[in-house]
């Protein structure tokens, strides 16, 4: 599929979707071995809003990850990784081009990158190799529109749904999200209770439970979907994607970007109540000014069921790896495992729909399995997404364009810069996308120092603005606010975020 | 509505009873389209807003159809010693106040209403909690359909009063269909 993919072309497409579930369950048949020596495959694996808080080898005490954990022991773990966006849009956009919110400028819900980045991005860098992408979450297809001039093989993501709106997409095609929008808003009363229609929706509800009524023994708190019910099974997505990974040619780049363990959090049966009477209790935070007023008992029960859901992904991601290792292409393919974006469950905020920029919510994965690695490595200098595009391209022996904004991660290149590098993340989803940034959260990571500066915002009283000071060494969980204590460093810090959101709003003005 | 004996139904009495199957449907995707409206906007654009609301439209009218087509159906159904008149009242009573309680049954979740703990409790401990709430839902709506029924059966003012009433009605369900129309523009625009 390449090349100004029609619609029509998507929708046959879709229709397959019976046949590649038929497809067996993850065998490996050998592909078209077709690499060059040295060159390997890269394969990057984004599981949605999966938070490095929650993961046990970065110190979460409950064992949510087992598989992930085991394979981590020969492969390289950054423990200080940061996702560069609180959502999935600036997140997936930082990490697919390089580059920060406020230069790429998707920051805005379902945004879009800057035009420039057409052609700055990870996929144009990889043209040498096949390039496959696939995801569940429809904020990352449309980067994937962005860049389909770029794509080789873009796998519709209603193909790996049990379900979807063909219909719509069909009658509709030249207005295809609008449309989808306007039926989903009409017909779809399952999340929220509630839909334009009186009478369809029951019925509409009512055919789609049925379609999948031999499934839901699987899943106790219902099927994993979005936007209600677009139903999914992981099994399947990985199934596919395996299956897919297996005959395209090589080298081959792949970004699969899977949605669990994000919102609705709805386990497998093999997982439900793992950790329901585990006794853990976390640790007690003081409500946020951004609160949402989520109790305490409600927090923990969105904590526990997401714990549960990370153990299905976790599942999913084994089976994953363990074929590829039993099909020998783990000898010949890089694996970057990470995240988007974090999720939070503390502070009366739950998820991650929020201003706040604390460590659950952008403390990200991010571990790297390198062909052949046997023994693991540890890597605790502060890392940020946008070092993933810099880092794979230095791995492929091509030069880093100078529009990249991130640097080439240690081990792989023992001459990046020493000394303390300042590290960004923004939230400004309510900014114009073209504007200065009036109202955001700002973040500077430097050395053992994290400085968020929120400003804009009507919730913040008066100023509309607040600082807060961190030492992440010393206080993990960010409990003591050091701005007034070490005012001097948190000056400094503060100083040096304004001019750097002075300078990124310089084109602006 | 002309006031008929006549067994069969009249073109007048039918586009009567259309334009009421169409108000509260028009009327709860206006509701809920303008409070999404916003929504929309903010994320992507007003011209995206008012394409979701003109889909609204015109997907309202699809449903007002069949539920017109479901409802004439039923019309069939009904006894012939009725005269017109109260087949057309009757069938118009069932379907304003099915879609009364529809709206009702949306509002409680739009509006985050819970149930009270202690009827939770006694629904877990039933045993049946969905038999007892589809019993409870069946005995609450049964009679708002069958009092209005009788009243309009039996009384003469009762059914001049739906009479009336629907008369009222239709004329503002007719303005909704104009919005439909619109809306039906929009969205040929927007898929050229």
């Amino acid at each position: 599929m390449k090349n100004n993919l029609h619609r029509r072309e998507f929708l046959k497409l879709a229709g397959l979707a019976s046949l590649s579930y038929a497809l067996p369950r993850l065998v490996m048949a050998p592909g078209n071995d077709q690499a060059s020596p040295g060159s390997k495959n890269i394969l990057v694996i984004v599981f949605d809003a999966l938070s490095a808080y929650n993961i046990p080898f970065y110190g979460y005490p409950r064992q949510t990850m087992p598989n992930l954990t085991s394979l981590a022991d020969r492969a390289v773990v950054y423990h200080n990784h940061f996702a560069a966006g609180n959502f999935t849009t600036p997140g997936t956009a930082s990490l697919l081009t390089g580059t920060l919110p406020w230069t790429h400028r998707a920051f805005n819900y379902n945004g879009t990158v800057d035009e420039a980045f057409l052609t700055r991005n990870i996929f144009h860098v990889f043209q040498d190799r096949y390039r496959l992408v696939y995801s569940h979450n429809p904020l990352v297809n449309t980067f994937f529109d962005q860049f389909i001039t770029d794509l080789d093989d873009y796998i519709p993501r209603e193909n790996l749904f049990l379900a979807n709106d063909g219909l719509i997409q069909t009658l509709f095609s030249h207005d295809e999200d609008i449309a989808r929008l306007g039926w989903t808003r009409t017909i779809k009363r399952k999340e929220e209770g509630y839909a334009y229609s009186l009478y369809l929706s029951h019925l509409y509800e009512d055919y789609r439970e049925r379609k999948i009524a031999n499934l839901k023994p699987l899943f106790p708190r219902g099927l994993p979907n979005i936007s209600g019910d677009n139903y999914f099974l992981l099994e399947q997505a990985i199934d596919s994607i395996g299956s897919q990974l297996s005959t395209i040619p090589q080298p081959y780049f792949a970004y699969v970007h899977f949605l669990p363990p994000h919102f609705p959090y709805k386990t497998h049966r093999d997982f439900y109540g793992r950790f329901a009477h585990d006794g853990y209790q976390p640790v007690q935070k003081p409500v946020d000014r951004f609160t949402q007023e989520k109790s305490p008992d409600n927090l923990l029960k969105w904590r526990t069921w997401y714990d549960e859901y990370i153990l299905y992904a976790d599942r999913e991601f084994g089976r994953l790896f363990d074929a590829l290792e039993r099909s020998g292409r783990l000898e010949n393919t890089w694996i970057v495992f990470t995240s988007d974006h974090g999720e939070m469950f503390e502070r009366g905020i739950s998820g991650h729909t929020t201003p706040v920029l604390h460590q659950p919510v952008i403390r990200i994965p991010l571990v790297i399995f390198e062909p052949g690695r046997q023994v693991g490595e540890q890597v605790y200098k502060p890392t940020s997404a946008i070092d993933v595009l810099p880092t794979l391209l230095h791995l492929n022996g091509q030069d880093i364009p100078e529009w990249v904004e991130g640097q080439v991660l240690s081990p792989f290149d023992q001459t990046s810069p020493i000394g303390e590098r300042s590290l960004y993340a923004l939230q400004a989803r309510n900014n114009p996308k073209y504007a200065p940034l009036s109202q955001a959260s700002s973040m500077l990571v430097k050395g053992q120092y994290k400085l968020t500066y929120y400003y804009g915002y009507d919730q913040l009283g008066e100023t509309k603005e607040r600082v807060e000071l961190y030492n992440l060494d010393a206080d993990p969980e960010e409990l003591e606010d050091l701005y007034i204590p070490q005012s001097k460093m948190g000056d400094q810090l503060l100083e040096e975020l304004k001019s750097k959101l002075e300078e990124v709003n310089q084109p602006y003005l | 509505m002309v006031i008929t004996n006549s067994k069969r139904y009249s073109r007048q009495g039918l586009w009567s009873l259309f334009l009421i199957c169409a108000l509260p449907l028009h009327l709860w995707t206006i509701i809920l389209a303008l409070r999404d409206f916003s929504w929309v906007a903010e994320r992507t654009n007003a011209w995206d807003a008012i394409g979701v609301f003109s889909y609204g439209m015109v997907f309202a009218f699809v449903e007002s159809l069949v539920v017109f087509l479901v409802l004439t159906l039923l019309g069939f159904l009904v006894t012939k010693h009725w005269n017109q008149n109260q087949r057309f009242a009757l069938l118009s009573t069932l379907v304003l106040i099915t879609a009364l309680w529809g709206m009702l049954g949306q509002l409680y979740f739009l509006l985050g209403f819970s149930l009270p703990e202690v009827l939770i409790s006694f629904l877990t401990r039933s045993g049946h909690p969905l038999r007892i709430m589809y019993a409870f839902s069946l005995m609450m709506v049964l009679p708002t359909i069958l009092v209005p029924a009788y009243l309009i059966l039996k009384s003469g003012r009762a059914l001049r009063f739906m009479q009336d009433l629907t008369g009222r009605l239709s004329l503002l369900a007719s303005f909704y269909l104009s919005l439909d129309l619109a809306g039906l523009v929009v969205i040929v625009i927007r898929n050229l």
